[in-house]
């Protein structure tokens, strides 16, 4: 029993632990995230200080405090108007409609795929993240200038705005600009979208997400899903799908990295959301994909046979998330913007369900990527989370927001 | 209170936590994981917990024994799901280690372990904080403070960001020592944990009477204090020790 040896004191053996890289991939996806949801939830709440709904939990708290909390006004904040069979109606029907749209323009995108017009689809997103970038950021950049009343002349704003678009295109499409440019505006442009998405109203927001979580579930998995068949066109022709899609690569690969393996049949699933506003007729596609892809030089793609115990030498791993250091997960730019539009409409309601939501999602994104890690084929990065954000939400409006202002009202914790 | 005055508050209450955070956590990505994760944990027990206790809410009456209650089935609840956390954290120490076999790697050392649990701790401690303290921040941002009745002396804010404080440092160094004690198999620190958790929450129990925060919350700081000398003992004595039987070999 060499106890001793095993336990030796990692700062004299001079030995790195297996603690030290251990799950990087993970975090290297998830800090992308937390800060998309960060920059939506900062946007939401410093913009919208005239909704008089917002921090509710204080408002309860301080009629806890001077008169008993009554049912019917908790009731009241619950349901808001009340023509709400009304809302839930129309919300229904806008979710149904965007989701029918969606399919159908995925399904255009797998015909656009099949004749080879790769091109044209790339063009096509480029000028659309053009709009983006300079329409969406140009509508919120003058929302920040008045509300925060900053000094800053039109043709300044001008300049700026038209500078930055350009680049920003530049950055997501060109293969070889700088990655953290390209992850900086990928984010960019879901925080404007996910901000986008929150000036919808209540229940029809939370009424799409629902609707596109079962979509993705349902594209990705059955046989007939326009997502699959994309990602089995992809993988016949070993080709990449032109997509708006997040790498997480690190920024500076040290030396000595041990080259990602991550054996897979490159199963990329594509998810193509499309958002046509009533207001402006802003064409917005983005592609969204999770996918484990490997980093060989040699691009070679192996078929991974699913041979129960394969065993792969000492230079592989073949299991665990985020082994290795120069892994790329891959997360679609549609999941973030989901994520944060979910996190946003909690940030409408008060802090509280900010992070439980948070938490809620941050749990659903590690399950996906431990099933995917298990399954090793395309998964839909949205259902898991989305679900799990709204059973979070609404578990902690009911059961957990009462019981808080209760005991701290008191001060009382525990 | 204005911007700078919220940011004052988030600080005092999370400001030993972040620092810990910045140090040790961050740099390995692994306790980066564990910190959401057990922060996602003791959400669930605070959901539990809030469900169980749903039907009897609010409580109007200003009596002791409900709140009494309700702070002891809520700590033994707490303390009962710790066990439970433990041994979460053994299975995953084993998956470690038989990862690490597979990659020729050495073991889980001592220290890494120390700092599982640390994390661990951390992310209760953080939950704790942003439920109890930080989510009822939010009109601190705006011009005006508040005052509870029974504590007319200091602002309700600065009170809840004070207790949450005390209870990040009792939760997180409670973790590190609940985890030594039941890995050494040591009654006393088994014991200890549910006891400090438990005092910690009876004193704020004095918070109920009136002019009651001015004993109450220098008695939690204490009490924090003692959790983290109690720590500060056992992992002092425990890396000698393993210093000593490993330089004894």
């Amino acid at each position: 029993m060499d106890d001793g040896s095993t336990d030796s004191d990692p700062v004299t053996a001079g030995e790195s632990s297996i603690l030290d890289t251990l799950g990087e991939d993970v975090i290297r996806i998830v800090s992308p995230v937390s800060l998309c949801m960060l920059l939506v939830v900062l946007l939401v709440s410093s913009l919208s200080s005239t909704n008089d709904l917002s921090s509710s939990v204080s408002s309860l708290f301080l009629s806890s405090t001077t008169t008993p909390t009554s049912f019917s006004s908790l009731n009241l904040l619950l349901l808001g108007s009340d023509s709400t069979w009304e809302e839930i109606k129309s919300a229904l029907v806008t979710a149904l409609s965007f989701v029918v749209v969606v399919t159908l323009l995925t399904f255009l995108l797998v015909l656009l795929f099949y004749f080879r017009c790769t091109n044209f689809l790339r063009i096509y997103m480029g000028i659309s993240s053009l709009f983006v970038l300079s329409f969406l950021g140009g509508f919120i950049f003058l929302l920040l200038i008045s509300h925060f009343k900053i000094p800053i002349d039109p043709f300044t704003f001008a300049i700026l705005l038209f500078n930055l678009s350009v680049v920003g295109v530049f950055a997501v499409f060109m293969p070889k600009f700088p990655i953290s440019m390209n992850q900086g505006y990928l984010v960019a442009i879901g925080v404007l979208t996910a901000y986008w998405f929150t000036m919808l109203p209540e229940w029809t927001t939370w009424a799409l997400l629902i609707a596109m979580s079962l979509y993705d579930l349902a594209a990705v998995l059955l046989p007939i899903g326009p997502l699959r068949l994309l990602v089995e066109l992809a993988m016949s022709r070993n080709e990449e799908i032109p997509a708006l899609v997040y790498e997480a690569r690190p920024v500076d690969p040290q030396p000595g990295d041990r080259v990602r393996v991550w054996r897979e049949r490159t199963d990329v699933r594509i998810e193509a959301t499309e958002n046509s506003t009533n207001s402006a007729n802003v064409q917005t596609v983005q592609e969204t994909r999770l996918a484990v892809s490997e980093e060989i030089t040699a691009p070679l793609i192996e078929a991974f046979p699913q041979t129960g115990d394969r065993h792969l030498g000492t230079e592989e791993v073949e299991d665990g998330i985020g082994l290795g250091s120069s892994g790329a997960i891959k997360l679609g730019l549609g999941d973030f913007i989901f994520y944060s539009v979910l996190v946003g409409r909690a940030a409408m309601y008060d802090y509280m369900t900010v992070y439980a939501c948070y938490l809620a999602i941050m749990a659903g994104l590690g399950v996906t990527l431990l099933l995917l890690a298990v399954y090793r084929k395309a998964l839909p990065a949205l259902p898991v989370s989305i679900m799990l954000g709204v059973v979070f939400y609404l578990l902690t409006r009911v059961l957990l927001e009462v019981f808080v202002v209760q005991c701290s009202s008191n001060l009382l914790m525990f | 209170m204005t911007v700078a005055a919220g940011v004052g508050y988030v600080l005092i209450a999370l400001g030993p936590a972040l620092s810990l955070f910045a140090s040790v956590i961050a740099k390995k990505p692994f306790l980066i994981l564990t910190l959401l994760s057990s922060t996602l944990f003791w959400l669930i027990s605070l959901i539990i917990l809030a469900g169980a206790w749903r039907a009897f809410l609010p409580v109007k009456s200003t009596e002791l024994w409900p709140y009494s209650i309700l702070i002891l089935t809520s700590v033994g609840f707490q303390e009962g799901i710790r066990i439970g956390f433990w041994r979460l954290f053994k299975k995953m120490e084993d998956m470690l280690n038989a990862f690490a076999d597979r990659v020729s790697k050495p073991r889980l050392f001592l220290t890494d372990k120390m700092q599982l649990a640390l994390a661990g701790g951390l992310g209760h401690g953080l939950a704790h904080a942003v439920f109890f303290c930080l989510s009822l921040l939010t009109p601190a941002f705006g011009p005006a403070t508040f005052y509870v009745d029974k504590c007319p002396s200091i602002p309700f804010f600065l009170i809840s960001a004070i207790i949450a404080l005390g209870f990040v440092i009792i939760h997180t160094f409670s973790m590190v020592i609940a985890f030594n004690g039941y890995t050494e198999g040591k009654r006393k620190d088994q014991i200890f944990v549910p006891f400090a958790h438990l005092i910690a929450a009876l004193i704020t129990l004095i918070n109920l009477v009136p002019g009651g925060c001015n004993i109450g919350l220098p008695l939690l700081c204490i009490m924090a204090g003692t959790t983290l000398y109690y720590n500060w003992q056992l992992v002092w004595r425990r890396l000698t020790e393993h210093q000593t039987t490993r330089s004894s070999d």
